[in-house]
């Protein structure tokens, strides 16, 4: 592994600040419109939260030539304004460094963590900077729990648009809770508190140059802290408002990085997923309440449209991955629609099988990673749109049921992902199709967390 | 008359039985040899079927996407591969080896041939071998970006780079058999001629609009009105 690259402005500044407790950390590559924003909610939040600790705001910047870092540095933050009912200690420092490496987040986050270290800082978070709903009490939600109790790792929650977020409700969310038994909502929402150990633990890892460099870096850092035993919370932040992207929009490299990241992981996890089973409720920090959403217009013919072309065109690479009863249940969906059928319905049972194959043939075919990891893009949108289709008047809550619902499917076929795993031959077990029903006691019961 | 007959006869089978004399021995050997060898790979098959049986070459083979080079289930297995091999392999050598105890110049002449073409024969098979392969892999490259960046008939794309390769690599293994070089140099040269001549019409027919409206941006609008006015005037 090679070692991280600190700028020489970075140690500059590290030698003249010394110390600190708190590293605010905001990646960024052309986000001069929001990202004032964010440097304003960081700011205001560490002087009125933790007035009594010494604390840095690092911007990691990608190279942007829409003046970021200028935004960065020259954003005014009066400290009057705030009201606050104690003076700070200790001044914010506030840094702009470009990172240098694989182009992407994670490069980013490595530098922001190098620093962190370099400073001794107790606690380290780091928040997006295309946030549009960041106020200062993120900041205190999400680095609270790790200064003050202990916590190793503060996941974000958040309320997003039920359409928002689809990589997370199809795949990494039901995927990452049933391989490691807990329930960390967002694990890749992008904004995440963490411990000095845990810094420590990730900096010490081999596997930066990979796709964690790039979107991978977010389920990377939760399944390192969720496999690891590091102690994990999550915070409740209200609303996550950003720069969203229609599902059916160009996703297929970020699709292709987070789940190659999930899967690579996967390999080296094996024996502590195997080992468990079902799910745990995880710590929820912070008073929950309903928020006003900003609409998104989903195309379902588009992603249709993919899905069915894929049918089409990919079968042969999805054949290197798929059981062949699940590639027959999923060409038959895609000539349904050739045929100009108006229903459509990718089922949970067979999306839960179809991510499972595709993660056994990732282990054992290595050199097919990539071909196969992009052939998934038309099956992703496929499942979106029958999820898109059945649930378009579904309520918010309504909506997180669905998702639940489909969590505890992938927690039941986890012995069939185990099986073809450990045997490698593709053999399907035999499984329980039983589905727990919509708002059923049980279900009512998993969904309440603990609020801190 | 008889006394002619008798000789003739009499030279016919002396001559047969130098020839049996001359020949049999190596022609028994030559078989015992053969079947000597017959034998020996079917044990050398049977035992490599039972030693190499769980180990590691058939991860190494799906792995690597060999297997689904060789069998399109992705079925086969390495040791009835290896084992298969080592059977015919045996075979040649047994078959070499009875030939040269007939001891006769056409044996000696084709068993030369045979061992001065064996490795080129095995570069070129080895060449031809990774074409493939590479044809198989590249071609399923080609087809997934094809399809993710929307571009038509991605299977025929992933189709035609199948192909390509492996008949590069046949052009590279005929060259070092020194087997019909001008042939197989000449289809080379056409091929990726013609898919020159069709990548430029393609890209010149894709471009025509866009260059025409680039064209027709640039016309200043005094020519514009000129031409307005020519056509008033027509």
């Amino acid at each position: 592994m090679s070692e991280i690259e600190v700028p020489d402005p970075a140690s500059q500044a590290v030698q003249n600040i010394h110390r600190a407790d708190i590293v605010v950390g905001i990646p960024s590559y052309n986000n001069v419109r929001t990202i004032r924003h964010v440097v304003q909610a960081a700011h205001a939040g560490l002087a009125k939260y933790f007035p009594q600790f010494a604390a840095v705001v690092i911007n990691s910047d990608g190279g942007s030539k829409d003046g970021t870092r200028e935004a960065v540095l020259s954003t005014r933050i009066e400290d009057a304004h705030l009201l606050l009912l104690s003076t700070p200690v200790f001044p914010v420092h506030r840094l702009s460094f470009p990172y240098h490496g694989v182009p992407g987040k994670g490069s980013a986050f490595r530098l922001i963590f190098k620093v962190a270290q370099m400073l001794h800082a107790k606690a380290c978070i780091v928040v997006d900077s295309d946030l549009r709903s960041i106020t200062p009490e993120w900041i205190d939600l999400l680095l609270r729990p790790v200064l003050l109790a202990n916590y190793d790792f503060t996941a974000p929650y958040y309320h997003r648009h039920k359409y928002d977020g689809t990589i997370t409700n199809s795949i990494v969310y039901p995927l990452t809770r049933s391989l490691y038994g807990l329930r960390v909502r967002q694990p890749i929402g992008g904004d995440f508190g963490m411990s000095a150990r845990l810094i420590a633990r990730y900096l010490e890892r081999n596997d930066w140059e990979t796709d964690v460099a790039r979107y991978g870096i977010d389920v990377w850092m939760t399944t390192i802290a969720v496999a690891e035993g590091f102690r994990v919370c999550q915070s409740f932040l209200g609303a996550k408002l950003h720069d969203a992207k229609d599902p059916g929009a160009d996703l297929s490299d970020m699709l292709h990085q987070v789940v190659g990241s999930v899967f690579t992981l996967m390999q080296e996890y094996e024996s502590v997923w195997q080992e468990r089973s079902g799910s745990d409720r995880v710590d929820l920090f912070g008073f929950r309440y309903d928020v006003g959403l900003d609409p998104m217009e989903v195309k379902v013919d588009r992603m249709l449209n993919a899905f069915r072309n894929g049918c089409q065109e990919l079968r042969e690479i999805w054949s290197l991955a798929l059981h062949p009863e699940t590639l027959s249940k999923v060409l038959e969906l895609g000539r349904d629609l050739s045929q100009g059928s108006t229903e459509f319905h990718l089922e949970d049972g067979l999306w839960v099988r179809l991510i499972y194959d595709f993660a056994c043939a990732h282990k054992a075919q290595p050199l097919e990673r990539g071909h196969l990891l992009r052939s998934l893009t038309p099956l992703y949108l496929g499942r979106v749109a029958s999820l898109v289709l059945e649930t378009q008047n579904f309520l918010a809550s309504e909506f997180e049921d669905r998702i639940e619902q489909l969590c505890l499917r992938f927690e039941q076929l986890k012995p069939y992902l185990i099986s073809r795993w450990t045997d490698g031959e593709g053999r399907p077990v035999s499984m329980s199709k039983e589905q727990v029903p919509i708002g059923s006691p049980e279900m009512e019961a998993q969904r309440k967390e603990i609020e801190v | 008359m008889l006394v002619t007959l008798q000789s003739i006869l009499e030279n016919t089978l002396a001559r047969l039985s130098y020839q049996i004399v001359t020949y049999l021995p190596g022609l028994l050997a030559g078989l015992t040899i053969l079947l000597f060898a017959y034998v020996i790979a079917r044990l050398g098959r049977w035992l490599i079927l039972r030693i190499f049986r769980g180990m590691a070459l058939d991860r190494f083979l799906q792995q690597s996407g060999l297997s689904t080079m060789f069998d399109r289930s992705g079925r086969v297995r390495a040791p009835r591969l290896v084992a298969e091999a080592v059977y015919w392999g045996t075979l040649l050598l047994g078959f070499l080896t009875g030939l040269s105890a007939l001891n006769t110049e056409l044996t000696s002449r084709i068993i030369q041939t045979v061992v001065s073409l064996f490795p080129k024969v095995v570069t070129a098979a080895v060449i031809v071998l990774a074409g493939l392969w590479l044809g198989q892999y590249l071609g399923r490259g080609a087809l997934v970006w094809a399809f993710n960046e929307g571009l038509p008939t991605p299977r025929r794309l992933a189709t035609a780079v199948r192909l390509i390769i492996p008949f590069i690599a046949v052009v590279v293994a005929a060259d070092q058999l020194d087997f019909a070089k001008n042939v197989f140099l000449a289809a080379f040269v056409i091929l990726v001629g013609g898919s020159v001549l069709a990548a430029s019409l393609a890209l010149g027919l894709q471009s025509r609009h866009w260059l025409h409206h680039y064209l027709h941006s640039q016309v200043p609008p005094v020519e514009d009105s000129l031409e307005r006015s020519l056509q008033d005037h027509l």
